[in-house]
């Protein structure tokens, strides 16, 4: 052996040569393909320790430890701490769906402020891990549905973008049955009427083939559920006047969409304080469950969209939200034809920065977003809804809308400057006040109890 | 052969007796045995996590013992002046490092084996996994664990041959990193298009030429399962060629300069 072997040497480079062709043609591909973590990814907020772990290949024992370490963040309510927790354990195990899923929620929905109104600002971010999610867990369709449920819950606009993530869940053989159900009221608000017609009658013929297969309690109810909703749909296509229009004959009969209902909005803001304003005004609708959306920001908001934003910003997965622009979004409820609400924002200076000079608020109203019963006058694209002053066809094609928008600056929000002693008011023209009539209505009078003794 | 399996018996049942060892396996167990109470701190992960950190455990424990077991033996032998009596007889070098690299690797899958067993049993009895094909899917992973392993044992008896027992721990460990961490180095620099193309050459040939780690990491599937895994049956016979292939050069290796060594 001492002797030097020309076999031995070739041995060894036949074998380099063999190892490199396993490696480089079956393992590496193969290992890339499947198994390899969704992309090196900067692990800056990993301590030297963690990081030496996570690279040495024991990324998914760290996110499992940082995870766990999460959730006493979660119990101290130390929402900013989670954050980068979330995004290193995304990056270090990008197949955690749970993760995921918890992070776009508490993205969306945790960042409030005292009035617990969420910071839209970070709600792109949201949208952009649920697509990283989705693209790096095609299989399943869990995060395609959270991706959508997004836009359908907690954007409430933008409803082709909710249709497109709930459909490729739905392609997905691991939906729930459950969970399928909720993409007929995404193409109602996207106003497809047909297609969610279409779809549950789908539906229903395979809830009904399964029930002959399955003879539990849950698949003939889930089999009722689908047929029930479906009668209403098509009831509700009939009594709208879908058909109709569809027919070209809806100016000829009547239908609960006719005639278009004037819902008489007007409003009035008032800068009562620095930061706080008093915002009312009017909406002829009786019964509750109208919410009208406002909006207050900076004019120069570079995604704003009237009465929202472009919330799909691209792929990044931005955690530091432009902290110097300001994005207020709420609902105003409506009762007894009227709303008045005062929203403080003084106290989250974090979320309300106003350092820029000129503002917008805005009022928007889509029946999309509103509840079947009112919708039934109003319809699905607001055919049974107009406002003499405010009626928009425009901002959200296909649809009638009311909107506003007032202007504010700096100055009249801060109460700074000549608006130290003076109260800033900006209102519609129509704007009328309540009147004393209307204010009573606020009283419930139950009889016996104010005349008893 | 029979020299071989002789001197691989002897290593086995040296290996089992080390306590340094055993104390390493005793705490891999005892991890094993509390990550079950972990859960109740992870939301909406209790399954995920108990995987990551059951495997994860496992991993470590298995590469601390593989290097451990592994540093001392040649210099041990050479130390303790027993390799003269072992090589007095009629045993080669190449039969005495082979025969020594297989006891080891015996020991290292003995110890494994336990882990994965305590670790299927924890799962088991805590109805952690529903039938048998679940269980299948997370044994598989130690599986490739002991064969990633058995290659840093390869690297570990190689230098063996001619470096003290300190020093090979940092080597083994230093290819361990290299070998796991270069792909994500490699992944950036080959899609760096800027970068000089003889530093793109260079960087190819590393990947190509040390062992490469991070390709045992299969964990993955079993700790989020759902995915859809292509052609899993091919990866794992890629990878135990690779390992094998890959461990057949560093013995051989290994045995020239062993041959060449003063004892």
């Amino acid at each position: 052996m001492r002797k030097k072997s020309p076999k031995l040497y070739g041995m060894l480079a036949g074998l380099a040569i063999l190892q490199g062709v396993i490696h480089q043609g079956i393992v590496y591909p193969n290992w890339k393909e499947n198994y390899a973590p969704l992309s090196g990814g900067d692990m800056q907020g990993l301590s030297a320790d963690q990081l030496l772990f996570a690279f040495a290949g024991f990324r998914e024992l760290i996110a499992g430890i940082l995870w766990v370490r999460a959730d006493s963040f979660f119990d101290e309510g130390n929402f900013d701490a989670i954050l980068p927790i979330v995004r290193l354990v995304t990056k270090l195990d990008p197949h955690q769906i749970d993760v995921f899923a918890t992070g776009m929620w508490h993205i969306a929905y945790n960042f409030t402020d005292e009035g617990s109104r969420s910071d839209r600002r970070y709600v792109p971010s949201a949208v952009a891990l649920g697509a990283e999610g989705a693209k790096a867990n095609p299989e399943t369709y869990e995060l395609f549905y959270e991706t959508g449920w997004l836009y359908y819950h907690k954007i409430e606009d933008d409803y082709p973008e909710a249709v497109k993530w709930f459909r490729e869940a739905m392609k997905r053989k691991d939906v729930i049955t459950a969970r399928k159900n909720i993409l007929n009221n995404v193409y109602q608000r996207n106003g497809q009427v047909e297609e969610a017609a279409e779809y549950m009658y789908g539906n229903l013929e395979a809830a009904k083939l399964k029930q002959k297969s399955n003879l539990e309690f849950s698949a003939r109810q889930n089999r009722d559920t689908i047929e029930n909703n479906f009668d209403n749909h098509l009831v509700r296509m009939a009594q709208r006047g879908f058909f109709a229009q569809k027919g070209g004959y809806y100016d000829q009969f009547e239908y609960d969409t006719k005639p278009p209902f004037d819902v008489g909005f007007s409003a009035r803001v008032t800068a009562i304080d620095a930061k706080r304003i008093k915002v009312e005004g009017t909406w002829n609708v009786l019964p509750v469950g109208t919410r009208v959306r406002i909006v207050l920001r900076d004019a120069n908001y570079p995604s704003a969209t009237p009465g929202g934003m472009v919330w799909n910003q691209g792929a990044a997965v931005n955690l530091d939200p432009p902290k110097e622009l300001t994005f207020m979004q709420d609902q105003l409820f409506v009762k007894n034809q009227r709303f008045s609400r005062v929203i403080d924002l003084s106290r989250d200076p974090n979320m309300y920065p106003f350092t820029t000079d000129k503002y917008v608020v805005e009022f928007f109203y889509s029946p999309r977003q509103a509840p079947a019963y009112i919708q039934d006058k109003f319809g699905w694209n607001g055919e049974g809804m107009t406002d003499k002053n405010f009626l928009n066809t425009d901002i959200r094609p296909g649809q009638r809308v009311v909107y506003t928008k007032m202007e504010l600056t700096k100055d009249q929000i801060l109460r700074r400057g000549e608006w130290s002693t003076r109260v800033p008011v900006v209102q519609t023209s129509n704007f009328a006040g309540f009147g004393s009539k209307q204010l009573d209505g606020d009283v419930i009078k139950v009889p016996g109890i104010l005349s008893s003794p | 052969m029979s020299v071989i399996l002789s001197i691989a018996k002897t290593t086995l049942g040296e290996a089992i007796r080390r306590k340094v060892l055993l104390v390493i396996l005793l705490i891999g167990v005892l991890f094993l045995a509390i990550a079950p109470a972990l859960e109740a701190l992870s939301p909406r992960q209790e399954l995920t996590v108990l995987r990551a950190l059951t495997l994860g455990i496992i991993q470590l424990t298995s590469a601390v013992i593989a290097v451990v077991l592994t540093v001392y033996m040649i210099p041990n032998e050479i130390e303790r002046r027993t390799i003269y009596t072992i090589l007095s007889k009629p045993v080669r070098r190449w039969q005495f490092l082979i025969g020594k690299y297989l006891g080891a690797v015996s020991a290292l899958g003995l110890m494994m084996a336990l882990m994965t067993g305590i670790m299927l049993l924890v799962f088991v009895v805590l109805r952690k996994i529903e039938g048998p094909a679940e269980l299948m899917m997370i044994a598989k992973v130690p599986f490739a664990f002991f064969i990633q392993m058995s290659l840093l044992a390869a690297v570990s008896v190689f230098f063996s041959t001619f470096a003290s027992p300190i020093v090979n721990f940092f080597l083994s460990g230093g290819v361990y990193l290299v070998g796991t961490l270069f792909d994500s180095f490699f992944k950036v620099l080959s899609e760096n298009s800027t970068l000089n193309p003889l530093v793109k050459f260079m960087a190819t040939v590393i990947h190509v030429i040390v062992p490469n780690f991070q390709s045992f990491n299969v964990q993955n599937s079993a700790i989020n399962p759902g995915q859809q895994i292509q052609a899993e049956g091919l990866m794992y016979l890629g990878l135990s060629g690779y390992a094998v292939t890959y461990i057949a050069i560093l013995l051989i290796l290994g045995i020239i300069v062993f041959e060449y060594r003063e004892v």
